[in-house]
């Protein structure tokens, strides 16, 4: 597997073909683990981390079973290749940005990914299109059960498996659903769905993680409580709390398309306008004009755009990508430039 | 509502405001809510909620537990405070007594329930199905399902002999 091949493949994820697609973007689900051996991350220093790194490498060796996890060092890619990993999901923007001794592991079709030394020794990651927690939850207990064979975790009776941040303690389990709610927002209605779901003990964050504003109406719902439920709970309650969502948004876009049809078609059709004649484009005017396309298209205010075209400007319109396609590194200036006409080609005449 | 401050626009930002048990209240418009100074973020981050929690309480064995320093990682009570992380599997035990309270306010709990690694001992295995057991059947009790209540009972029983904990 290389990296840089990724540019040519869509993830899973990307294909958009999950349920609930016409406002569930992906389902994430993460573990954190830690190997009973050795001290943490943060108290960890330099010749510490690299045997941790070393000694996980090679019992990722011995690894039985499927399937095929690629095991890529972190300072054996280039800052270029790291970018792409962010970009897919696939590592955090920490994992990437800090110094050696870390790595990833990965499988070819991108749903699955093990962050090595990034604040917990172990971080394993799944992502799906579309609502499919539990199937993401299955896949991940899988995994892990499977890495159990060859590591032995840090556990505690009371505590449960022991992590780094005492946010994570328990069970690890940590599941983001990313939904697009752009009549939730169009409606002034966000506030009303960001209260219930804190209420509730979910955070919401906008897109690309902690501390961000939100982009394009695109929001992450994690559940906030890792101690003291069962694993299988966590994912139940949150797959009961996401289909109200999804009724709120689909129930506002509705009402818009019956009472301000007109605002909702101009929205989307400016977005298209922009998107196919502009010469100059950020990511983030990208992402929100993508944002109003996918909401015309899924409301067949527009037709003739598929779902999988739209998710892929998502990702190919990132810099990195973006970089990875032109074969060269360019200057924000530049990749404006660069995305622009990338954008006009690929965006179908309608 | 109307803000309390412009009295023009609709009040959108409630605050309220504990100070020695006293609660007092303001309702402003995002706009006079921004002027004043209140910094509504929109998404909460993890050092907002921990920030609040690691606040320094003056508990009797506060000095005891501020000398508190792990013999395997090195980490430090303060360093467990101000970083809100933990050094090491040890740590959690040293740092238990500042744990405990942190962890029931940012879970609603202090015992794990869920999945027990296959490399954990058998005893500890077995205490963590005794926990899930107990607590499936307050469950079951509560739902009325004592055919299931006292299948759980029984193996409640069975697994307090073998770990040979009082009943």
């Amino acid at each position: 597997m290389v990296i840089d091949d990724l540019v040519n493949q869509s993830g899973e994820w990307l294909k958009g073909t999950g349920p609930e697609s016409d406002v569930v973007v992906s389902s994430r689900v993460r573990l954190a683990r830690n190997l009973n051996r050795y001290p943490f991350v943060v108290s960890a220093n330099k010749s510490v981390l690299r045997e941790i790194e070393q000694f996980v490498r090679g019992k990722f060796g011995e690894l039985a079973g499927t399937p095929d996890l690629h095991y890529f060092p972190m300072q054996d890619l280039d800052t270029l290749q790291r970018h792409l990993l962010i970009e897919r999901h696939l590592v955090s923007r920490e994992h990437a940005v800090e110094e050696g001794n870390r790595a990833v592991a990965l499988t070819e079709d991108e749903t699955t990914s093990i962050m090595i030394n990034e604040e917990d020794h172990l971080r394993l990651q799944v992502i799906r299109s579309g609502l499919q927690l539990e199937q993401a939850w299955e896949e991940i207990n899988t995994l892990d059960t499977r890495l159990e064979k060859v590591f032995h975790y840090a556990f505690h009776s009371r505590f449960g498996y022991l992590t780094c941040c005492p946010t994570n303690v328990g069970t690890g389990l940590r599941l983001s659903v990313l939904v697009h709610l752009p009549a939730a927002v169009m409606s002034k209605q966000m506030e009303k769905v960001l209260q219930s779901l804190q209420r509730l003990n979910y955070s919401v964050r906008g897109l690309f993680g902690e501390g961000t504003s939100p982009v394009g109406d695109f929001f992450q719902v994690s559940n906030q409580i890792t101690l003291g439920k069962v694993e299988s709970e966590i994912v139940r309650d949150l797959n009961r709390v996401i289909p109200e969502v999804l009724k709120f948004e689909r129930s506002w876009r509705q009402k818009l398309l019956e009472q301000e049809r007109g605002k909702l078609e101009d929205k989307v059709w400016r977005a298209y306008g922009i998107l196919t004649t502009a010469r100059q484009i950020s990511s983030e005017e990208t992402m929100e004009m993508l944002s109003a396309l996918r909401l015309g298209s899924h409301l067949e205010i527009i037709r003739g755009i598929p779902p999988k075209v739209l998710n892929e400007l998502f990702i190919l319109t990132q810099p990195a990508h973006l970089q990875k396609i032109a074969g060269r590194t360019l200057e924000p200036v530049e990749r404006d430039g660069v995305r622009a006409e990338f954008i006009r080609k690929h965006v179908p005449s309608v | 509502m109307i803000c309390e401050k412009c009295k023009k626009s609709h009040a959108t930002v409630h605050l309220t405001e504990l100070v020695n048990k006293e609660k007092r209240e303001a309702h402003l418009c995002q706009e006079c809510a921004n002027s004043s100074g209140v910094n509504i973020k929109f998404t909460f981050s993890v050092s907002d909620i921990l920030g609040n929690i690691m606040e320094p309480k003056a508990t009797k064995g506060s000095k005891e537990t501020s000398k508190l320093k792990c013999s395997h990682c090195g980490f430090g009570y303060s360093q467990f405070k101000s970083k809100a992380r933990l050094g090491c599997s040890q740590d959690y035990e040293v740092f238990q007594e500042g744990l405990v309270p942190l962890l029931e306010k940012i879970h609603g709990s202090t015992q794990h329930v869920g999945k027990v690694p296959q490399s954990a001992d058998t005893e500890i295995r077995k205490e963590n199905e005794l926990v899930r057991l107990k607590r499936d059947l307050t469950t079951m009790v509560k739902s009325e399902n004592f055919e299931k209540a006292a299948e759980i009972r029984d193996r409640i029983k069975t697994l307090e002999l073998e770990l040979g904990t009082p009943g």
